[in-house]
């Protein structure tokens, strides 16, 4: 029995909402698919306050906005696949959905995949002991499964989100023994992070990176590498944070081809202004069309969103092309201020549009 | 450790189960997810590598790495922080590849 849909999306966090709710508010049929048993993605767990977010949404912590972006969906025609994953296509094109145990076969008119980023390992002698896990998987245990990874913690990178999992960490009596900062400056962009950072006396250290972990089944040890010295400390966690990459195991199964863009995270499927693949009626969203803020991340899901409800004749061309400006402009607004070098990433990816890196084949 | 009182969340835990890992109680939350309720017991180590027989446990807490693999209630390679805990779950250590081939799995 094939199951039939105006749009198929592939991941429910905020670019998938985002996109379900241009296309669904507009009357269109659309069904979601997330292999995680709730929806909101990454966004869950996010307890720190997002400041930038596009219209109309003020600042609110990253779980408020997550139900925020359910809530508003509740009136219209959306049906969740949770706990589902895609797997393939078939060979009429229809994509293969399992929900872990049967496959089935869903017909979309459009597909809009927005499967997120991946976190990076960082590696270094011993990072696979148990007691070694990502900033992302140490807030996960903290505001998702209500646990304390751990007593005695250091977070190995700076970046903004690495200072916000410090500081929820510390706030829930982890004794963080130290940041540890390869380069010889901070990474976070918000002055406010760092000073919170300061205030709860947790010691940032700069040009220094982990030598080795040591332990008997789990990490028990570290030797931090300075300039000059080195430093032995008693832990039994370690969070890294060695930034993220586009998931991309949903563009290879649907044949995009690929750039690359060092600034959004690396290997990313090609897109042009519509975030529209090169696949006829593949579009994307969020994360998976590089790495940005979480404002952007939400324009992102609304620019194909637009042009989905264009090409199925919901809306006129020229309402399509007025919605697109506005969107265009606030992610320049959103991204441009804050991230220039993704802004300039984004638009030469784009630019490359007609001349793929990589076409019919897998990364490696 | 359960986070009883979380700073920004307020008291979420609320309703216990047990759980056993290698046929030993252990007590977690409904909301948690297998990884996560053993991590809050001091249980990290989850299995061994295939190859170079090293111990493994959660890494990535998103699906991704299949680092916190284990045998859940009979199925082995279970990501365990993706599925939820149940009461009276049975949780072995993944400490080889399990038998795929054979009468019971459809050779």
């Amino acid at each position: 029995m094939v199951m039939e849909t105006d749009v198929l999306i592939i991941g429910a966090g905020p670019a998938g909402l985002a996109a379900a709710y241009e296309t669904a508010s507009r009357g269109l049929d659309v069904t979601i698919v997330d292999e995680s048993i709730s929806k909101g993605g990454q966004l869950c767990q996010q307890t720190q306050i997002l400041r930038t977010l596009p219209s109309p949404f003020l600042a609110m912590r990253g779980y408020e906005l997550a139900n925020t972006l359910i809530n508003q969906l509740d009136e219209f025609s959306v049906r969740y696949l949770l706990g589902h994953r895609m797997i393939g296509t078939y060979k009429d094109g229809s994509i293969g959905i399992t929900d872990e145990t049967n496959v089935f076969p869903v017909n979309p008119k459009k597909i809009i995949v927005a499967t997120g980023a991946a976190e990076k390992a960082v590696p270094f002698p011993k990072w696979t002991l148990p007691g070694v896990i990502t900033v992302g998987a140490a807030q996960t245990l903290v505001n998702r499964d209500f646990v304390t990874p751990g007593k005695n913690a250091v977070i190995i990178g700076s970046s903004d989100f690495a200072m916000d999992v410090a500081i929820q960490l510390s706030d829930v009596g982890v004794n963080i023994i130290g940041i540890v900062e390869s380069l010889p400056k901070i990474l976070a962009r918000d002055a406010e992070k760092t000073e919170h950072i300061m205030q709860r006396s947790i010691p940032l250290y700069l040009r220094s990176s982990i030598k080795e972990a040591r332990g008997n089944g789990e990490v028990e040890e570290i030797d931090i590498q300075f300039p000059d010295r080195i430093m032995t400390e008693k832990v039994d966690l370690v969070c890294v944070d060695g930034g993220r990459t586009p998931i991309l195991d949903a563009f290879y199964q649907l044949g995009c081809s690929f750039g690359f863009q060092e600034e959004l995270g690396g290997w990313l499927p090609q897109y042009n202004e519509f975030l529209q693949t090169d696949c006829k009626d593949v579009f994307l969203a969020g994360n998976a069309a590089g790495i940005s803020s979480q404002g952007a991340l939400l324009i992102t899901g609304r620019i194909p969103g637009v042009r989905v409800c264009e090409e199925l004749n919901i809306i006129s061309k020229q309402e399509a092309e007025h919605e697109r400006a506005s969107h265009w402009k606030e992610l320049e607004n959103l991204e441009a201020k804050l991230f220039p070098e993704k802004w300039e990433a984004r638009l030469n990816h784009i630019k490359n549009y007609a001349n793929p890196l990589l076409k019919d084949q897998f990364i490696s | 450790m359960h986070i009883k009182d979380h700073p920004v969340l307020g008291p979420q835990l609320q309703d216990p189960v047990t759980i056993y890992f290698n046929d030993q109680p252990y007590m977690a939350y409904k909301q948690q997810t297998v990884a996560a309720a053993l991590i809050a017991n001091g249980v990290k180590k989850f299995g061994l590598s295939r190859k170079l027989v090293q111990s493994r446990g959660l890494f990535c807490s998103r699906g991704r790495c299949c680092s916190c693999y284990m045998t859940v209630n009979g199925e082995d390679h279970v990501r365990t922080c993706m599925i939820r805990v149940e009461e009276g779950m049975e949780i072995y250590p993944n400490l080889e590849d399990p038998e795929v081939r054979g009468d019971g799995h459809g050779d």
